[in-house]
């Protein structure tokens, strides 16, 4: 079982000082470990024909559940997408506040829907077609996220800064039809250096369930499969700020390979008969 | 029945219910139609001593004069909780009791789907309101946000099925409440950081109890050296005791949230435009520990 660091009302320096201690010497993804795991997935999930699986923190934290409709946009399952460059922009002085920002992402990207090529059911698709009143409910629930974000860790100091709002890792499983996917909200380190362990952010909603720390160690494997020339990261904080709690997540070899585990265990249960959110108790 | 006539019954009615009414209570309700024809409406309201003037003016304040951020209050607070908890229940399995606003502070009359919906639909208008837009058919502009929002399908299911008079009874009540929120909620400037639907969940005795509550609009940024944030309740109801008990009860969630005493906590009402406004202050965020500890023991005592 892996363990982590459990901390109340960490502010947002604290935060950013636990993202930059420095990190135990550098340790790549064992590349044994990541063959057998892309072996297990091919066997428990084999390329039939059928829809292709996504395994996250959510699935791992939730026992591989899914939804019974159909994925349809809304201002809730926009904020983070809108949220995470609103921050970005705060961050780096682009922007004075989060609401503006996030105005500006959501007017960005309904303009940049018209030009050809635009994804269908997109989300840029989706706010071009959407009523103005819509567009500002999205803004303000983005800019509530970008808020949150920048209040649970400073983004800038003498020490050094903390990106905020990087691209999440995803990692296409060869031959089998799953993508793993990580997320990660704010981190300190150069992505793409050799030499430099990561240290991720990840910012949740709610009260940390009791799977939480797996799913936060979900988000680091993915991160060491998608680069697999970069070290380990060196840890995984996760923030819940409308609990205010922190966990902190030392990840090594022994966390990947729990963590992988984990992902051979949800894979197993997505190959079962459907398994929906409506058909579980309440107590799941 | 001649509308005289109409008058004297409903108010004989009236005059029974209130003589009637639970002394103890702060407002006497009656029905002045036909028994089960409409739910229960306040008449009588003993009114909460409202303040004057702006909302927003009277919640910043003079920033010079805001106080030091009190960062050691939310341990001491968190601690007489904890021992609190232990004292009534023991050690609770995980989840097992979950306390809300309307568990401290109790809940107005139930009012129905109609009393549901426009509450969700004035607190759409609330967040329309705090991004800055000028609605130009309130009803619609809040129906349209409440489809869009993804957290209330129910109420959305529940909007839709609706009979002729009822939507044309809540079109207009949301229309009268649209107008006193834009009449006596200021424009918010972004540079406060307006966040809209903060929600708070604290976990106390390892998870047993949770402690939640929804904040409808919040203002500043916290981790300053000053207090400054301040969050508003807003209500469609009139201004009543228990909502000073929902504000004592949300202040000390945003304590034990971030850590840090927030600046002044107000609740508004759409009913009448009334507002007031408290300092949070420790004798508050004590009013507010004693309040849980109270609905902790009663759920001990179940």
């Amino acid at each position: 079982m892996t363990s982590a660091v459990h901390l109340r009302n960490a502010s947002a320096g604290e935060v950013a000082a636990i993202l930059r201690e420095p990190s135990p010497p550098a340790e790549v993804l064992d590349a044994r470990l990541r063959a057998a795991l892309s072996t297990r997935l091919r066997a428990i999930l084999p390329r039939r024909g059928g829809p292709r699986h996504r395994i996250d923190g959510y699935v791992v934290e939730k026992g591989a559940l899914s939804f019974t409709g159909p994925f349809l946009w809304n201002a809730r399952a926009a904020r983070r997408v809108l949220g995470t460059p609103a921050a970005r922009a705060v961050a780096s002085g682009v922007a004075g506040d989060p609401l503006t920002a996030a105005a500006s992402e959501v007017d960005r990207l309904a303009t940049r829907s018209v030009r050809p090529g635009a994804r269908p059911g997109g989300l840029a698709l989706w706010l071009a077609s959407a009523p103005e009143v819509v567009r500002s409910l999205c803004a303000l629930e983005a800019a509530g996220w970008a808020t949150s974000l920048l209040g649970c860790v400073e983004t800038s100091s003498p020490l050094g800064s903390v990106a905020v709002g990087i691209p999440d890792a995803w990692f296409e499983v060869p031959g089998a039809p799953v993508t793993l996917h990580g997320r990660r909200d704010a981190a300190v380190g150069a992505p793409s250096g050799a030499d430099c362990r990561l240290s991720l952010l990840r910012l949740r909603d709610g009260l940390p369930g009791p799977r939480a720390v797996e799913g936060l160690a979900l988000d680091g494997l993915v991160d060491a499969l998608s680069a697999p020339e970069r070290p380990l990261p060196a840890r995984v904080v996760g923030v819940w700020p409308d609990a205010g709690v922190t966990l902190v997540v030392a990840f090594d070899g022994d966390v990947a390979r729990a963590a992988a585990r984990e992902v051979l265990v949800a894979a197993e249960r997505l190959a079962r008969p459907l398994q929906t959110l409506d058909s579980v108790p309440e107590a799941a | 029945m001649t509308a005289t006539h109409r008058t004297a019954r409903a108010t004989r009615k009236i005059e029974k219910t209130t003589a009637n009414a639970d002394a103890s209570t702060d407002a006497t309700y009656a029905t002045v139609t036909a028994g089960l024809h409409t739910h229960l409406v306040a008449l009588l309201q003993t009114p909460l001593p409202t303040s004057e003037g702006d909302l927003l003016g009277a919640l910043r304040g003079t920033p010079a004069l805001r106080p030091a951020v009190d960062r050691g209050i939310a341990s001491g607070l968190r601690a007489w909780l904890e021992d609190g908890v232990f004292a009534a229940l023991g050690a609770p399995s995980a989840g097992s009791v979950r306390l809300s606003t309307s568990s401290i502070a109790g809940s107005a009359p139930r009012g129905g789907a109609t009393a549901l919906l426009r509450g969700s639909l004035v607190a759409q208008l609330v967040r329309l309101h705090v991004a800055g837009v000028e609605p130009s058919d309130p009803f619609d502009d809040a129906a349209c946000a409440l489809e869009a929002s993804g957290r209330d399908d129910d109420l959305v299911t529940m909007l839709c099925d609706l009979d002729p008079d009822d939507h044309a009874r809540l079109h207009a009540e949301v229309l009268a409440h649209a107008s006193v929120l834009a009449e006596r909620f200021p424009r918010v400037s972004p540079r406060w950081m307006p966040r809209c639907g903060v929600r708070q969940a604290i976990p106390l005795a390892g998870g047993g109890v949770q402690l939640r509550g929804i904040v409808d609009v919040a203002l500043g940024a916290s981790g300053g050296e000053r207090a400054n944030v301040c969050l508003i309740e807003v209500t469609t109801s009139v201004l009543e005791a228990r909502h000073e008990r929902v504000l004592a009860y949300l202040a000390l969630l945003e304590t034990l949230r971030t850590g840090e005493t927030p600046l002044r906590v107000a609740a508004m009402s759409t009913a009448d435009g009334a507002f007031v406004v408290h300092d949070v202050t420790p004798t508050l965020l004590a009013a507010a520990v004693g309040d849980v500890l109270q609905a902790v023991s009663e759920c001990g005592g179940r």
